[in-house]
């Protein structure tokens, strides 16, 4: 069931103001333009236990995200393909209002929207993933964590999630008599593109990418737009009550696609490194 | 096996399966204050354990009814990231993790001054990012910084270290092979202090001698970690000034 | 008591051991008095005490502090005071006694997000905080810059008779609202003065366990500095009221009363504030003025005082019957005489400073 709930987080009235009056100069109340991102910190390999790893920082919204590579069967309709399997939680360290249990219906839409974006654009090559088809598949875990938040939690778990899976390594499974057999050797994943998603809420008339809390609480709408390495369109995702015009949607795109670009050569970065 | 067994988790020369002596703990670090949010919270490395701890409250009960009118609750959530352990796990809260949950929390009660806060709620939420062996006592060290952290008036700090026994000898700060291969694991949980347990488990058999040994070994292991606790708390909240500069 | 030196401690650290009463966060075991907070252990008058360095707030009655409305009943609002309880404002504190539900709408003076400033009136281990804004300069805080800081930071940000926050003041023209629950709203003309005031309340936050803090404040504020100026250094305001243990059971009235100059008002002077911040010439002197500089304050509204505030003005009208001037209290002549006699007993921590300061 889903009810309509106004957020848990109440911004106070005079910060509110102040948000309204700066963003009639074009300016938001931390002093970022429109179209800036917040300082980006993404660090991997963190966990050595899982296949692959990486923490991101967005502001003060701290997410983890680690990468498992096991054997299973494959999804129905899907028997030639490896599995990709994806969760977030917002874990109750990450702010007063986080209850303990179940994903709510926020935490289901996040891993849903980051899962879209990664299924969607194909960055795995899950033909590649099969061992015995029809019988036996990789099985990718990608599991995301919330340690803190502070906004836009969308694209901070879905870079966690790309920065993870980039430079994670695979073991190799092998089949002998008909059994699977983990070699103990590793390979790089089989990664054909980079997705990258850009979130923007809608205050007002003005549209802000990576918001905070604060903005988040104020928002009217929201939107996720996901593009991959060549630009193209690979998921969206429009949220909350408010609605945006088509100028304001199609403008986004455009934006989207330039944001996602930086961000994108940034991720790169980290392989090569 | 059983001489294979011994030989990788003890050698002749004493040297455990990690390179360790037979009193030496792995190597620790805590850093206090990582998650903003949080009223108090802890980050500790203990060997390859990577646990996150984040304290919320004194506040308010909810729901309502469970508020106490003479003292405050304590509650605590062990919990493992899914790609914590070798395989991954489900983060769906297993019983491992409701029983650890109970004694952590039974570890840390002795130490907080509950009747100070009467009908408000302490949380204490565990995260273990990696597991390594020894995530409980682990997480009982960074759990109780972030407490003092939080500023919850407490009568000590709690440092928790295992001890186990490999054949015949008895091993401090049991790591996660030794865990599942060795012969006991003893994890303890310590005011140093007060000089009081406050968790005392057993996976194992010990004879009397053993037991006494592995408990004394244990409480060794809590007061050299309680060290590391106090300094990750003193580096917080007064940097590399350990001593009050005054003049006379 | 003076074989005590003062000291950082973290819970269960022994401070001493003998015969000796514990005071704030001061437990006793055995023989010894050991700590329960990481902060600074030292004697206090007539026993020993730990200054906190971490920890929520928990209210405390009589004190000021700076709320958020974030819901309401019928009959009150519910207000987020930052502690472990939310407290209530009755709708009668507000609309008088012969308030109606009926008749009267509550959100004509008071809506969700609203900040205001209020005193405790009631609070114990049985009951949640009641709060009141019948007093003069309290009720809603229309604008301003808004700050939170560690409520066990209070204090030290107010100094001693409030001299840090009106060294702030009065180097960056700007009027700062203090909540003991760490709430901090700055307002001023000058957007420069706003940013600097900011900072040296973060300082102040970052920095309180530190020896010769206003001598770093100020050279953040680039002020100028008399020597016999600087009397009021010492690490923490020495009748702190920044949450001392737990929830404590109603205090006699000697206790609350020897409490009030700290927890009462922001600045325990003379004057207003608002005054030193508005108008800077006749308070550069670090005299207190015995009289307010700005008569007129009192019954007038802020936002027609004579520097006007950038505030948008349906806000000030709105807020012109609730909203103080400032957050100043009477100081009576006997709670004057207490803060001296509280400002003597740490006369020794003011040397230590100025030694101190002197070897630099």
């Amino acid at each position: 069931m889903s009810s309509s709930k106004r957020s848990t987080i109440i911004v106070e009235q005079l910060r509110k103001q102040q948000m309204l009056e700066a963003l009639s100069r074009g300016k938001r109340l931390d002093g970022r333009d429109y179209d800036l991102y917040r300082n980006l910190e993404i660090e991997v390999g963190i966990i050595d236990k899982a296949s692959g790893s990486a923490k991101v920082k967005l502001g003060n919204t701290e997410v983890i995200a680690g990468v498992k590579v096991e054997t299973g069967e494959p999804f129905e309709g899907l028997e030639n393909k490896g599995a990709l399997i994806m969760s977030a939680e917002v874990l109750p360290t990450a702010s007063p209002h986080v209850e303990p249990g179940p994903p709510d219906e926020d935490a289901i839409e996040l891993s849903r929207v980051v899962d879209r974006g990664i299924r969607e654009s194909e960055m795995l090559d899950l033909d590649k993933l099969a061992l015995i088809p029809g019988k036996t598949v990789y099985t990718v875990f990608v599991d995301c964590s919330i340690i803190n938040s502070d906004g836009n939690l969308l694209d901070a778990t879905s870079y966690a999630v790309v920065a993870a899976l980039l430079t994670s390594k695979f073991p190799v499974y092998e089949i002998q008599e008909d059994k699977v057999v983990n070699t103990g050797k590793t390979m790089p994943p089989p990664i054909t593109t980079i997705p990258i998603s850009i979130t923007a809420v809608k205050i007002g008339e003005s549209v802000l990418i990576d918001p905070t809390t604060e903005e988040e609480a104020c928002m009217d709408a929201r939107i996720t737009m996901t593009t991959q390495s060549d630009g193209s369109i690979v998921a969206v995702q429009k949220g909350f009550t408010g609605p945006f015009s088509i100028n304001q949607i199609v403008e986004f795109s455009e934006i989207a696609r330039i944001k996602g670009e930086e961000i994108r050569s940034k991720i790169k970065e980290l392989n090569s490194g | 096996m059983y001489s294979l067994k011994e030989l990788t988790l003890l050698d002749e020369n004493g040297i455990r399966s990690d390179g360790r002596g037979i009193n030496d703990l792995r190597s620790i670090k805590i850093t206090v204050g990582v998650v903003k949010n949080a009223d108090g919270s802890a980050f500790i490395e203990f060997g390859k354990n990577k646990i996150i701890v984040a304290v919320y409250g004194p506040r308010e009960v909810h729901p309502k009814h469970m508020a106490l009118p003479d003292r405050c609750v304590l509650r605590c959530r062990y919990h493992m990231s899914p790609f914590s352990t070798d395989t991954r796990k489900n983060p769906a809260p297993s019983r491992r993790e409701v029983e650890i949950s109970k004694v952590m929390r039974e570890s840390l009660e002795p130490s907080l001054i509950l009747s100070d806060y009467p009908r408000a709620v302490i949380d204490v939420f565990v995260e273990v990012l990696q597991a390594d062996g020894g995530s409980r006592c682990a997480g009982i060290n960074a759990a109780s910084v972030a407490l003092a952290d939080a500023g919850i008036n407490m009568r000590d700090l709690v440092s928790a270290c295992a001890a186990g026994r490999i054949a015949d000898n008895i091993v401090l700060d049991v790591n996660d092979l030794e865990d599942k291969e060795g012969d006991a694991d003893m994890p303890v949980a310590y005011m140093p202090n007060l000089e009081q347990v406050t968790l005392l488990q057993l996976d194992g058999k010990l004879t009397t001698t053993q037991f006494n040994e592995c408990l004394n070994k244990a409480i060794t292991g809590c007061k050299a970690v309680y060290e590391i606790q106090k300094d990750a708390l003193m580096k917080k909240y007064f940097g590399n000034e350990m001593e009050l500069k005054e003049e006379a | 008591m003076q074989e005590i030196k003062r000291r950082y401690v973290i819970p269960g650290d022994k401070i001493i051991e003998g015969n000796y009463k514990p005071l704030m966060n001061v437990v006793k075991s055995g023989n010894y008095l050991i700590s329960t907070r990481v902060g600074i252990a030292e004697a206090g008058k007539d026993g020993v005490k730990v200054i906190p360095l971490s920890g929520v707030y928990i209210p405390r009655v009589n004190d000021l502090v700076i709320g958020k409305v974030i819901d309401r009943s019928s009959l009150s609002w519910d207000v987020d005071i930052n502690a472990c309880f939310l407290a209530h404002l009755p709708a009668q504190d507000v609309f008088g006694r012969d308030f109606s539900p009926a008749k009267d709408d509550m959100g004509r003076q008071l809506g969700i997000g609203d900040l205001i400033i209020a005193r405790i009136v009631s609070f114990d281990r049985t009951r949640d905080p009641m709060l009141t804004v019948q007093d003069k300069d309290l009720g809603k805080i229309p604008y301003g810059e808004f700050i939170k800081i560690s409520p066990t930071r209070v204090p030290r940000l107010i100094g001693k008779r409030g001299s840090m926050i009106q060294t702030i003041e009065q180097a960056t023209q700007t009027r700062v609202i203090i909540g003991q629950n760490g709430i901090v709203v700055v307002t001023g003309r000058d957007p420069e003065g706003l940013s600097l005031a900011a900072k040296a309340i973060r300082l102040v936050e970052e920095e309180s366990h530190t020896t010769n803090l206003t001598q770093r404040v100020k050279t953040l504020l680039n002020v100028q500095d008399p020597e016999d100026q600087e009397q009021s250094e010492a690490v923490e305001a020495s009748s702190s009221s920044a949450s001392g243990g737990g929830i404590q059971e109603p205090e006699p009235p000697q206790a609350s009363a020897e409490s009030t100059p700290q927890t009462t008002s922001s600045q325990p002077q003379p004057e207003p504030p608002q005054a030193s911040a508005e108008s800077t010439p006749q308070t550069t002197s670090s005299q207190p003025q015995p009289e307010p500089p700005q008569a007129s304050a009192e019954s007038t509204p802020q936002t027609t005082s004579s520097q006007p505030q950038p505030e948008p003005p349906q806000a000030s009208a709105e807020s012109s019957q609730t909203t103080s001037n400032s957050v100043k209290t009477s100081s009576s002549t006997k709670e004057k005489h207490k803060i001296e006699n509280s400002e003597k007993s740490s006369n020794s921590n003011s040397n230590d400073d100025q030694k101190e300061k002197k070897q630099e």
